[in-house]
């Protein structure tokens, strides 16, 4: 008898516990996905708060409007930037203007110099590190072409710290959860093999062989493993969709335009793998633990 | 057949066997008795590799039990027959599945399968029952179903331990009548009993064990 013949007898006969250990890692793949999930949400809020990094230069009152064009192509041109955008003191002088009205006065009165031109720079993710942001700083400071430099720094450096905590955080949970699955579904499957323990007795007096007896439940726990990383990309679409509908204003305002985000494609693929891994290495750990203590 | 050679089995402080030295022939049909915890199922245990010796040397149809690797204990249960007095059958399979389950797990072909089965349920009086579930069974049939099993496979050697144990009298007339037939096909037996009934019903040679001491001297105790 073949050995998919033999899974399948092992299945037919045990129904029971098959649906049992089937749920069981169902239940830990929609932990881990669900947690997957939070991580992947919360990443790309983090990273655009990240990406969202600006540096405002109010160019030197000695740099005469003619120069601007070129200082603007030449920090335009360094890698650190992503963008560079000119705003000249007509527009910051109309911006405060349409921002603050009440001040429009004070504006004329201080005549067309009252605002500094500047440029907006916008720092590639890769480049907005708190320290490689303040190197950045200093080379400009050091060019001697601005007056003021702003990016925010305080920020920065919280948002980083932040981000260190949360990746620390992330990283703690997701052991635990990882190792908390490993433990239910190690202990289910122990249970499931213990009740079929008579079985496993009656094969190795008669003859069979450790890889005779162990295949079958290897195979079948694979299959539990798939089955059960169905049913969790399921669940977790349904609780994705649900979630969405009930708080998509919300999340919108939360998360930006992406929205929620579910698993990406790899996660998919990770369910589909860790379940059949999860299965069918719990299976083998149980079985060979038995065959150890049998006559 | 089987050869012991000053065998000892200790678990903890207790002697189970203490030097047990015995000779079987091949063809032979023999009685393992004594009273409650003489020994009688620690030493079938150790034939079939069930548990390593303490001491000593242990050889069944040549190969040495005592020494014998994991990996070829498979081929040592492959060939000897085992009927326990609780049958050890799978309870949700049929009588034919739980016979077969020893022609798979050596690899036999389903044709041979298909031919073998019915006959050895045939040999011992179970002809057409191959898709009643074992679980369904009476004890006497059940542990007809357990022989069938332990035969199939032609072993040279059947091991019994109390195989009448939970089985009225006219059931375990019927199951050592079965035991005697194979015996007389060419199978060498060792049954462990306490039944002097059975004994007497069924004279072959004994071998008594007390407190896990050999008292009969090998090779006197003929009946």
């Amino acid at each position: 008898m073949t050995t998919f013949l033999r899974t399948l007898r092992g299945i037919q006969e045990h129904t029971y516990l098959f649906a049992v250990s089937t749920g069981v890692i169902t239940a830990a793949l929609v932990l881990l996905g669900m947690f997957a999930m939070v991580s992947a949400n919360l990443t790309q809020v983090l990273g655009s708060w990240e990406r969202d990094v600006h540096v405002s230069a109010y160019l030197a009152p000695s740099i005469e409007p003619e120069a601007h064009p070129a200082l603007l192509q030449s920090l335009a041109a360094r890698p650190e930037v992503a963008e560079a955008r000119y705003v000249s003191r007509e527009d910051a002088r109309a911006w405060m203007e349409g921002k603050m009205p009440e001040l429009a006065p004070v504006l004329g009165d201080l005549g067309p110099e009252a605002l500094p031109a500047s440029v907006e720079l916008t720092l590639r993710p890769e480049h907005t590190a708190p320290a490689q942001m303040s190197v950045f700083v200093r080379g400009l400071q050091a060019s001697g072409s601005f007056s003021e430099l702003d990016y925010g720094q305080e920020w920065i450096e919280r948002v980083d710290t932040f981000l260190s905590v949360v990746d620390a955080l992330g990283l703690a949970l997701g052991l635990f959860i990882s190792v908390a699955a490993l433990f239910l579904v190690g202990n289910t499957i122990h249970l499931v093999v213990y009740a079929r323990r008579d079985e496993l007795e009656i094969m190795r007096l008669v003859g069979a062989s450790d890889r005779y007896i162990l295949t079958p439940f290897v195979v079948e726990g694979a299959a539990q493993g798939a089955l059960a990383a169905t049913l969790a990309s399921g669940l977790l679409w349904a609780a994705h969709r649900g979630v969405l509908s009930r708080l998509e204003a919300v999340l919108a305002l939360a998360l930006g335009g992406d929205g929620l985000l579910f698993l990406p494609a790899e996660g998919i693929v990770g369910l589909f793998v860790g379940g059949m891994a999860l299965g069918a290495g719990a299976s083998w750990g149980a079985v060979r633990r038995f065959l150890g203590r049998l006559p | 057949m089987i050869r012991l050679y000053h065998v000892v089995k200790s678990y903890g402080d207790h002697d189970a066997l203490q030097d047990v030295s015995l000779s079987i022939d091949k063809g032979e049909f023999v009685y393992v008795t004594g009273p409650s915890g003489a020994g009688k199922s620690t030493l079938l245990k150790l034939l079939y590799g069930a548990e390593r010796p303490t001491s000593g040397k242990l050889l069944v149809g040549g190969a040495d039990v005592a020494t014998i690797g994991p990996a070829r204990l498979p081929q040592l249960r492959r060939n000897v027959g085992i009927i326990f007095q609780d049958f050890k059958l799978l309870p949700r399979r049929t009588v034919g599945a739980n016979v077969a389950l020893a022609l798979e797990v050596v690899g036999a072909p389903a044709d041979q399968i298909r031919r073998r089965v019915p006959a050895v349920l045939n040999i011992v009086g179970l002809k057409g029952r191959e898709d009643a579930l074992a679980g369904e069974l009476s004890g006497g049939e059940q542990q007809r179903v357990a022989i069938a099993r332990a035969i199939v496979n032609d072993p040279a050697v059947l091991f019994a331990d109390e195989p009448t144990g939970n089985l009225d009298g006219a059931m375990a007339v019927e199951v050592m009548e079965i035991l005697q037939a194979i015996n007389l096909r060419g199978t060498t037996v060792l049954v462990a009993t306490h039944d002097v009934g059975l004994m007497d019903r069924f004279p072959h040679r004994k071998i008594r064990f007390e407190g896990g001491r050999l008292v009969t001297p090998p090779g006197r105790a003929r009946a």
